[in-house]
């Protein structure tokens, strides 16, 4: 494996591809000199998430600690200024809620779901395996690379699941700064009860997340998080809108202004064992949900055959070429960063000479 | 798994075969493959006799006693930890789950892995210098700060020779790795109050001597991270004294003060956090005293303008007044 240095220097900033970290951190396009090899690096300024510290730390040491083909992998992260920089390989087709927002709005094809799920649940399987609890499984945090393979990122919500030197049943804490992940929470995560909440919540984590694929935006997006809240605890079940699930001519109640996204979406139709999966990952209780590893067994997998690739069924959508000239503005961000810092009165001190 | 169920190897068989394998990968002979294979295979055995799997509990109390006795005396947990960088990626991560269970075990109000390392304590030097290699910091420091939990390890670990390495590993280059050292680093000072206060007194110069290159480190988080722990250790009232000879230092006030003027923001709000002390201080040394007063009016036109956008923080702004209200009222010692 190529080894990448804990050193600025090496590395030619391209251009931003995009922000993470509720928009405090920027994953920058970037070129590792010494191989040309272009790369993702996460750029947290520590000025602006020093209370979060903890959750830069986590996110890095716990992706570190888990080698898996489908999990986002760091190859180093270190200090520079005041910040600090994560290098990770490129995901050139970006995150699935970019694909969604940029080109899929109405959702991704089926094939390309199923394509993605398979991976997804390896990565989170192997990840309950390994004694720990996602708590944020949503397309954001999915990232495509170029030649289709799917992996797992947003790891800094994760929990784990050995606690005191045991395995425990069930856990109680709830995740720091969750507020964007609500939609995608699990009923019995959401309640804050005794009872608690184990693995099987990212597992209906996975149930929202195919509807979020298929249908290009998540259940409950509209709706205010009581509501929500509500409404997951008293089982209502979202789905894939399609022929099936939508009534095939509007009325004058169903759709009110959005009618030809309904007429597109009433038209479409998923198989039925993608709808199948995607209600067995929602059941209201966490003990009539599937584990990942009963999930990968699910025929819903034998509906894709080897021939079919992710990078296909994407198209037009083209992954991030690796000849992509420099910006010259990103050198001149350096200087601006550091500007902002020197509106101090400047002073001397008078020190007696000892 | 059900396949396995039936077959259930002894504690004692598990334990002879892993420590067969550890040897055999440490020799590192041609058998090394299998020898790896074998490793994972009974670190899973072990693992899943504490922990369970999905669909199985753990194994009762007297086979988890069994084993812990026939670790002890096999030497087997020093043995890993020494071969800790040859097992695989999985494997590591098992011997931290086996070390980090075996090592919570109670008998009463007795913790006997405790008091089976405190007579070998090897094993905490070896995890010790574990930040030294990549590849296993990151296992090695979750063994660590399990291990600090109990005072009588901690105790060890603060008085070895070793414990000054930590200043090194705090500031390694790998983000990660420098982290996670900085959180064994402070647990190992501030867990248990009165063993980390003796500590720190019987080995004031040296500590402090150390300290000062953190505080002085080109790198933005050990320099962040390192002022704030010296602000919590000289506020926590168990280190009285080592505050008051802190204090008494002018050139700790120099520092401070220079600290007060950083480029970053931050920075100079927690260099803030421990001038304040010596501010407060009600009986200035002349040194501290004869510094305060050359810089009277600056320091208080300095303290003004001082982040003065923390409207919402009211301690702050207190603190700042009272500091303020504080060096205006300073006079020359001795009342000539």
């Amino acid at each position: 494996m190529t080894n990448f240095e804990e050193d600025i220097s090496v590395y030619n900033f391209v251009s931003i591809l995009g922000e993470c970290f509720q928009n405090k951190a920027s994953v920058n396009l970037v070129k590792h000199y010494p191989t040309g090899r272009m790369l993702a690096v996460k750029r947290f300024h520590l000025d602006k998430i020093w209370d979060n510290i903890s959750i830069v730390q986590q996110e890095i040491t716990l992706t570190k600690q888990l080698q898996h083909p489908n999990i986002i992998t760091y190859y180093t992260s270190f200090v520079h200024g005041p910040e600090v920089f994560a290098v990770s390989p490129l995901q050139a087709f970006g995150s699935c809620k970019s694909l969604l927002d940029s080109h899929f709005n109405e959702g991704l094809p089926e094939l390309a779901i199923i394509l993605i799920f398979k991976d997804i649940i390896e990565a989170v399987n192997y990840l309950h395996k390994s004694g720990f609890i996602h708590r944020a499984i949503r397309a954001s945090h999915i990232l495509i690379s170029a030649s289709g393979k799917a992996s797992l990122s947003g790891l800094h919500y994760a929990c784990p699941l050995v606690i005191n030197g045991r395995w425990q049943r069930a856990v109680h804490s709830f995740p720091l700064s969750t507020q964007p992940n609500l939609n995608w929470l699990s009923p019995e995560l959401l309640e804050q009860n005794l009872k608690g909440y184990n693995e099987k919540s990212d597992i209906y984590s996975l149930g929202i997340l195919c509807c979020e694929l298929a249908n290009g935006r998540e259940p409950f997006a509209d709706v205010d998080s009581t509501l929500m809240l509500v409404e997951k605890v008293r089982g209502c079940i979202p789905g894939l809108l399609d022929c099936t699930t939508l009534p095939s001519k509007c009325d004058d109640r169903e759709c009110q202004g959005d009618c030809d996204i309904e007429i597109s979406l009433s038209r479409r139709g998923f198989s039925q064992y993608l709808h199948e999966f995607c209600y067995m990952c929602l059941e209201r209780e966490a003990k009539d949900r599937p584990s990942a590893a009963e999930l990968l067994t699910h025929p819903v997998f034998t509906l894709v055959n080897k021939g079919i690739s992710l990078p296909e069924l994407l198209k037009p959508v083209l992954p991030l070429s690796d000849k992509v000239s420099p910006n010259k503005e990103m050198c001149h961000l350096d200087h601006v960063l550091h500007m902002s810092e020197m509106d101090m009165p400047s002073c001397d001190w008078d020190f007696p000479i000892s | 798994m059900p396949l396995f169920g039936k077959s259930q190897k002894s504690p004692t068989d598990v334990v002879k075969a892993l420590k067969e394998a550890v040897n055999s990968l440490e020799k590192g002979d041609k058998k090394a493959e299998k020898a790896q294979e074998d490793v994972s295979k009974n670190l899973v055995l072990i693992k899943n006799m504490l922990y369970g799997t999905s669909d199985t509990e753990p194994q009762t109390d007297i086979i988890v006693a069994q084993l812990a006795q026939e670790l002890y005396n096999s030497n087997l947990l020093l043995l890993l930890i020494q071969n800790l960088n040859r097992i695989d990626f999985e494997g590591k991560k098992d011997v931290a789950q086996v070390f980090n269970n075996i090592l919570r075990r109670q008998i009463g109000t007795r913790s006997p892995t405790v008091e089976y390392i405190c007579t070998k304590p090897e094993i905490l030097f070896t995890l010790m210098t574990g930040y030294e290699h990549q590849e296993i910091a990151l296992n090695c420091g979750t063994m660590l700060r399990e291990c600090a939990r109990y005072e009588a390890l901690a105790k060890i670990m603060l008085y070895s020779d070793d414990f000054y390495n930590f200043f090194r590993y705090v500031e390694v280059s790998t983000f990660d790795i420098a982290s996670d050292a900085f959180s064994t680093f402070k647990e190992l000072l501030t867990r248990h109050k009165i063993l980390c206060a003796d500590f720190l007194e019987t080995n004031y110069e040296k500590v402090f001597d150390h300290y000062q290159s953190l505080l002085n480190s080109e790198n933005y988080v050990t320099r962040r991270q390192s002022l704030k722990l010296l602000g919590e250790l000289l506020l926590d009232r168990h280190n009285f004294t080592v505050m008051t000879r802190y204090i008494s230092n002018p050139d700790n006030l120099k520092l401070m003060m220079n600290m007060l003027k950083e480029r970053s923001r931050n920075i100079q709000f927690e260099a803030f956090h421990v001038f304040k002390v010596f501010v407060a201080n009600p009986n200035k040394p002349k040194p501290i005293l004869d510094i305060l007063l050359r810089n009277q009016e600056r320091l208080v036109d300095f303290l003004m303008k001082f982040h003065t956008d923390r409207a919402e923080d009211e301690q702050f702004n207190d603190e700042k007044a009272y500091l303020i209200r504080q060096i205006q009222e300073l006079r020359p010692a001795g009342g000539h």
